[in-house]
Protein backbone atom coordinates (compact mmCIF):
# COMPACT_ATOMS: atom_id res chain seq x y z
CA UNK A 1 0.00 0.00 0.00
CA UNK A 2 2.79 2.42 0.85
CA UNK A 3 4.46 1.92 -2.50
CA UNK A 4 1.27 2.82 -4.35
CA UNK A 5 0.91 5.91 -2.16
CA UNK A 6 4.46 7.00 -2.91
CA UNK A 7 3.95 6.55 -6.62
CA UNK A 8 0.73 8.57 -6.62
CA UNK A 9 2.26 11.24 -4.40
CA UNK A 10 5.38 11.59 -6.50
CA UNK A 11 3.31 11.79 -9.68
CA UNK A 12 1.11 14.57 -8.29
CA UNK A 13 4.04 16.50 -6.84
CA UNK A 14 6.06 16.11 -10.01
CA UNK A 15 3.17 17.38 -12.10
CA UNK A 16 2.56 20.42 -9.87
CA UNK A 17 6.25 21.28 -9.60
CA UNK A 18 6.94 21.07 -13.30
CA UNK A 19 3.79 22.94 -14.27
CA UNK A 20 4.32 25.75 -11.78
CA UNK A 21 8.02 25.94 -12.58
CA UNK A 22 7.23 26.34 -16.24
CA UNK A 23 4.75 29.14 -15.53
CA UNK A 24 7.36 30.95 -13.45
CA UNK A 25 10.03 30.38 -16.06
CA UNK A 26 7.93 31.93 -18.81
CA UNK A 27 6.59 34.87 -16.84
CA UNK A 28 9.58 35.68 -14.67
CA UNK A 29 11.80 36.24 -17.69
CA UNK A 30 10.55 39.79 -18.29
CA UNK A 31 11.43 40.84 -14.76
CA UNK A 32 14.99 39.58 -14.94
CA UNK A 33 15.31 41.11 -18.38
CA UNK A 34 14.32 44.49 -17.00
CA UNK A 35 16.58 43.99 -14.00
CA UNK A 36 19.57 43.36 -16.25
CA UNK A 37 18.68 46.21 -18.63
CA UNK A 38 17.91 43.97 -21.59
CA UNK A 39 20.88 41.60 -21.53
CA UNK A 40 19.20 38.67 -23.31
CA UNK A 41 21.97 36.11 -22.96
CA UNK A 42 22.56 36.57 -19.24
CA UNK A 43 18.81 36.63 -18.64
CA UNK A 44 18.36 33.29 -20.34
CA UNK A 45 21.16 31.81 -18.31
CA UNK A 46 19.97 33.15 -14.95
CA UNK A 47 16.41 32.13 -15.70
CA UNK A 48 17.47 28.60 -16.52
CA UNK A 49 19.64 28.38 -13.43
CA UNK A 50 16.73 29.56 -11.28
CA UNK A 51 14.45 26.96 -12.87
CA UNK A 52 16.89 24.12 -12.26
CA UNK A 53 17.49 25.25 -8.69
CA UNK A 54 13.76 25.39 -8.12
CA UNK A 55 13.26 21.87 -9.48
CA UNK A 56 16.07 20.49 -7.37
CA UNK A 57 14.78 22.16 -4.22
CA UNK A 58 11.21 21.01 -4.62
CA UNK A 59 11.70 17.50 -5.88
CA UNK A 60 14.35 16.96 -3.25
CA UNK A 61 12.01 18.22 -0.58
CA UNK A 62 9.20 16.03 -1.90
CA UNK A 63 11.46 12.99 -1.89
CA UNK A 64 12.70 13.72 1.63
CA UNK A 65 9.12 13.86 2.88
CA UNK A 66 8.70 10.18 2.04
CA UNK A 67 11.11 9.27 4.81
CA UNK A 68 8.73 10.33 7.54
CA UNK A 69 5.68 8.59 6.13
CA UNK A 70 3.45 6.48 8.37
CA UNK A 71 2.49 2.93 7.44
CA UNK A 72 -0.74 2.90 5.50
CA UNK A 73 -3.46 0.29 5.93
CA UNK A 74 -6.62 1.67 4.33
CA UNK A 75 -7.64 3.76 1.36
CA UNK A 76 -8.81 6.52 3.68
CA UNK A 77 -5.41 6.81 5.31
CA UNK A 78 -3.82 6.88 1.87
CA UNK A 79 -6.05 9.69 0.67
CA UNK A 80 -5.48 11.69 3.84
CA UNK A 81 -1.71 11.35 3.79
CA UNK A 82 -1.44 12.17 0.09
CA UNK A 83 -3.58 15.30 0.35
CA UNK A 84 -1.85 16.43 3.52
CA UNK A 85 1.63 16.08 2.06
CA UNK A 86 0.64 17.64 -1.26
CA UNK A 87 -0.98 20.52 0.60
CA UNK A 88 2.19 21.06 2.60
CA UNK A 89 4.29 21.10 -0.55
CA UNK A 90 1.93 23.56 -2.21
CA UNK A 91 2.03 25.89 0.79
CA UNK A 92 5.82 25.78 0.79
CA UNK A 93 5.84 26.51 -2.91
CA UNK A 94 3.52 29.47 -2.40
CA UNK A 95 5.70 30.92 0.35
CA UNK A 96 8.87 30.52 -1.71
CA UNK A 97 7.11 32.05 -4.70
CA UNK A 98 5.97 35.15 -2.82
CA UNK A 99 9.40 35.61 -1.23
CA UNK A 100 10.94 35.32 -4.69
CA UNK A 101 8.59 37.93 -6.13
CA UNK A 102 9.24 40.28 -3.22
CA UNK A 103 13.00 39.94 -3.68
CA UNK A 104 12.82 40.65 -7.40
CA UNK A 105 10.50 43.58 -6.77
CA UNK A 106 12.84 45.06 -4.14
CA UNK A 107 15.84 44.61 -6.43
CA UNK A 108 14.15 46.33 -9.34
CA UNK A 109 12.99 49.17 -7.11
CA UNK A 110 16.48 49.70 -5.76
CA UNK A 111 17.81 49.74 -9.27
CA UNK A 112 15.28 52.25 -10.58
CA UNK A 113 16.05 54.52 -7.65
CA UNK A 114 19.77 54.44 -8.32
CA UNK A 115 19.04 55.00 -12.02
CA UNK A 116 17.01 58.07 -11.18
CA UNK A 117 19.77 59.45 -9.03
CA UNK A 118 22.27 58.88 -11.79
CA UNK A 119 20.13 60.66 -14.33
CA UNK A 120 19.61 63.53 -11.96
CA UNK A 121 23.34 63.82 -11.41
CA UNK A 122 23.77 63.80 -15.12
CA UNK A 123 21.24 66.58 -15.57
CA UNK A 124 22.90 68.64 -12.93
CA UNK A 125 26.27 68.26 -14.57
CA UNK A 126 25.14 69.27 -18.02
CA UNK B 1 -13.06 1.44 10.54
CA UNK B 2 -14.54 0.33 7.28
CA UNK B 3 -18.08 1.48 7.88
CA UNK B 4 -17.08 5.02 8.80
CA UNK B 5 -18.02 7.78 6.42
CA UNK B 6 -14.66 9.59 6.44
CA UNK B 7 -13.75 8.54 2.93
CA UNK B 8 -17.06 9.73 1.49
CA UNK B 9 -16.67 13.01 3.34
CA UNK B 10 -13.24 13.54 1.74
CA UNK B 11 -14.63 12.66 -1.66
CA UNK B 12 -17.32 15.31 -1.23
CA UNK B 13 -14.96 17.88 0.26
CA UNK B 14 -12.20 17.75 -2.35
CA UNK B 15 -14.21 18.62 -5.50
CA UNK B 16 -16.07 21.38 -3.68
CA UNK B 17 -12.95 23.17 -2.48
CA UNK B 18 -11.15 22.75 -5.80
CA UNK B 19 -14.07 24.15 -7.77
CA UNK B 20 -14.52 26.96 -5.25
CA UNK B 21 -10.85 27.98 -5.45
CA UNK B 22 -10.85 27.75 -9.21
CA UNK B 23 -13.98 29.89 -9.47
CA UNK B 24 -12.70 32.60 -7.13
CA UNK B 25 -9.26 32.74 -8.74
CA UNK B 26 -10.75 32.76 -12.22
CA UNK B 27 -13.10 35.65 -11.42
CA UNK B 28 -10.51 37.64 -9.51
CA UNK B 29 -7.71 37.35 -12.03
CA UNK B 30 -9.83 37.85 -15.10
CA UNK B 31 -10.86 41.21 -13.74
CA UNK B 32 -7.50 42.13 -12.26
CA UNK B 33 -6.00 42.54 -15.72
CA UNK B 34 -7.50 46.02 -15.87
CA UNK B 35 -5.80 46.93 -12.60
CA UNK B 36 -2.49 45.50 -13.73
CA UNK B 37 -2.61 47.44 -16.98
CA UNK B 38 -3.28 50.59 -14.95
CA UNK B 39 -0.46 49.84 -12.52
CA UNK B 40 2.08 49.25 -15.26
CA UNK B 41 0.84 52.14 -17.41
CA UNK B 42 -0.46 49.96 -20.22
CA UNK B 43 2.71 47.89 -20.75
CA UNK B 44 0.72 44.76 -21.39
CA UNK B 45 3.52 42.16 -21.40
CA UNK B 46 4.73 42.82 -17.87
CA UNK B 47 1.20 43.43 -16.62
CA UNK B 48 0.01 40.05 -17.90
CA UNK B 49 3.08 38.28 -16.51
CA UNK B 50 2.53 39.80 -13.09
CA UNK B 51 -1.09 38.79 -13.24
CA UNK B 52 -0.18 35.21 -14.10
CA UNK B 53 2.41 35.04 -11.32
CA UNK B 54 -0.07 36.30 -8.77
CA UNK B 55 -2.67 33.85 -10.04
CA UNK B 56 -0.34 30.89 -9.65
CA UNK B 57 0.61 32.02 -6.16
CA UNK B 58 -3.06 32.38 -5.24
CA UNK B 59 -3.84 28.86 -6.45
CA UNK B 60 -0.89 27.35 -4.62
CA UNK B 61 -1.62 29.10 -1.36
CA UNK B 62 -5.34 28.41 -1.23
CA UNK B 63 -5.37 24.89 -2.62
CA UNK B 64 -2.48 23.99 -0.34
CA UNK B 65 -4.37 25.35 2.63
CA UNK B 66 -7.52 23.48 1.59
CA UNK B 67 -5.63 20.19 1.29
CA UNK B 68 -3.83 20.62 4.60
CA UNK B 69 -7.03 21.21 6.58
CA UNK B 70 -8.88 18.32 4.95
CA UNK B 71 -8.18 15.63 7.53
CA UNK B 72 -11.00 14.73 9.94
CA UNK B 73 -9.35 13.15 12.96
CA UNK B 74 -12.48 11.66 14.49
CA UNK B 75 -14.47 8.82 13.01
CA UNK B 76 -17.71 9.76 11.33
CA UNK B 77 -20.50 7.26 11.80
CA UNK B 78 -23.76 8.85 10.68
CA UNK B 79 -24.71 11.16 7.89
CA UNK B 80 -25.78 13.93 10.24
CA UNK B 81 -22.35 14.38 11.82
CA UNK B 82 -20.75 14.07 8.38
CA UNK B 83 -22.90 16.91 7.12
CA UNK B 84 -22.07 19.04 10.15
CA UNK B 85 -18.34 18.48 9.93
CA UNK B 86 -18.35 19.07 6.19
CA UNK B 87 -20.29 22.29 6.45
CA UNK B 88 -17.96 23.56 9.19
CA UNK B 89 -14.92 22.83 7.05
CA UNK B 90 -16.30 24.21 3.82
CA UNK B 91 -17.76 27.26 5.53
CA UNK B 92 -14.47 28.02 7.25
CA UNK B 93 -12.60 27.61 4.02
CA UNK B 94 -14.97 29.92 2.14
CA UNK B 95 -14.58 32.60 4.78
CA UNK B 96 -10.81 32.29 4.48
CA UNK B 97 -11.12 32.49 0.70
CA UNK B 98 -13.28 35.59 0.97
CA UNK B 99 -10.72 37.29 3.20
CA UNK B 100 -7.96 36.43 0.71
CA UNK B 101 -10.10 37.82 -2.12
CA UNK B 102 -10.61 41.13 -0.36
CA UNK B 103 -6.94 41.29 0.59
CA UNK B 104 -6.00 40.86 -3.05
CA UNK B 105 -8.50 43.51 -4.11
CA UNK B 106 -7.02 45.87 -1.53
CA UNK B 107 -3.55 45.24 -2.95
CA UNK B 108 -4.75 45.98 -6.48
CA UNK B 109 -6.48 49.22 -5.48
CA UNK B 110 -3.47 50.30 -3.48
CA UNK B 111 -1.08 49.54 -6.35
CA UNK B 112 -3.23 51.50 -8.74
CA UNK B 113 -3.37 54.48 -6.41
CA UNK B 114 0.40 54.47 -5.83
CA UNK B 115 1.15 54.20 -9.53
CA UNK B 116 -1.28 57.02 -10.35
CA UNK B 117 0.27 59.23 -7.69
CA UNK B 118 3.73 58.56 -9.06
CA UNK B 119 2.60 59.32 -12.60
CA UNK B 120 1.04 62.63 -11.60
CA UNK B 121 4.14 63.50 -9.60
CA UNK B 122 6.33 62.84 -12.61
CA UNK B 123 4.02 64.96 -14.77
CA UNK B 124 4.19 67.81 -12.27
CA UNK B 125 7.97 67.54 -12.01
CA UNK B 126 8.31 67.86 -15.75
CA UNK B 127 6.51 71.20 -15.75
CA UNK B 128 8.74 72.80 -13.12
CA UNK B 129 12.07 73.94 -14.52
CA UNK B 130 15.04 72.76 -12.47
CA UNK B 131 12.91 70.22 -10.62
CA UNK B 132 15.67 67.69 -10.81
CA UNK B 133 17.60 69.51 -8.14
CA UNK B 134 14.63 69.48 -5.78
CA UNK B 135 14.38 65.71 -5.62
Amino acid sequence: MNTLTYILYLLITWFITVHVGFVFYRNGRLYILRLLKGDEKLTGFINKALLVGYYLLNLGYAALMIRSWKTIHTWTEMLVSITHMTGKIMLTLAVIHFINMAVIFLFSQKQTHSLHHKSYDHEQLT
Amino acid sequence: MNNSLNFIAYLIYLPIVIVLTWYVAHTLFRNSRTFMLDIFHGRSDIALSTNKLFETGFYLLNLGFALVIMEVTSEIFDSRSMLEILSTKIGGFSIYLGIMLFFNLYLFFRGRRVSKERASLAEALKKIPGAAEVK
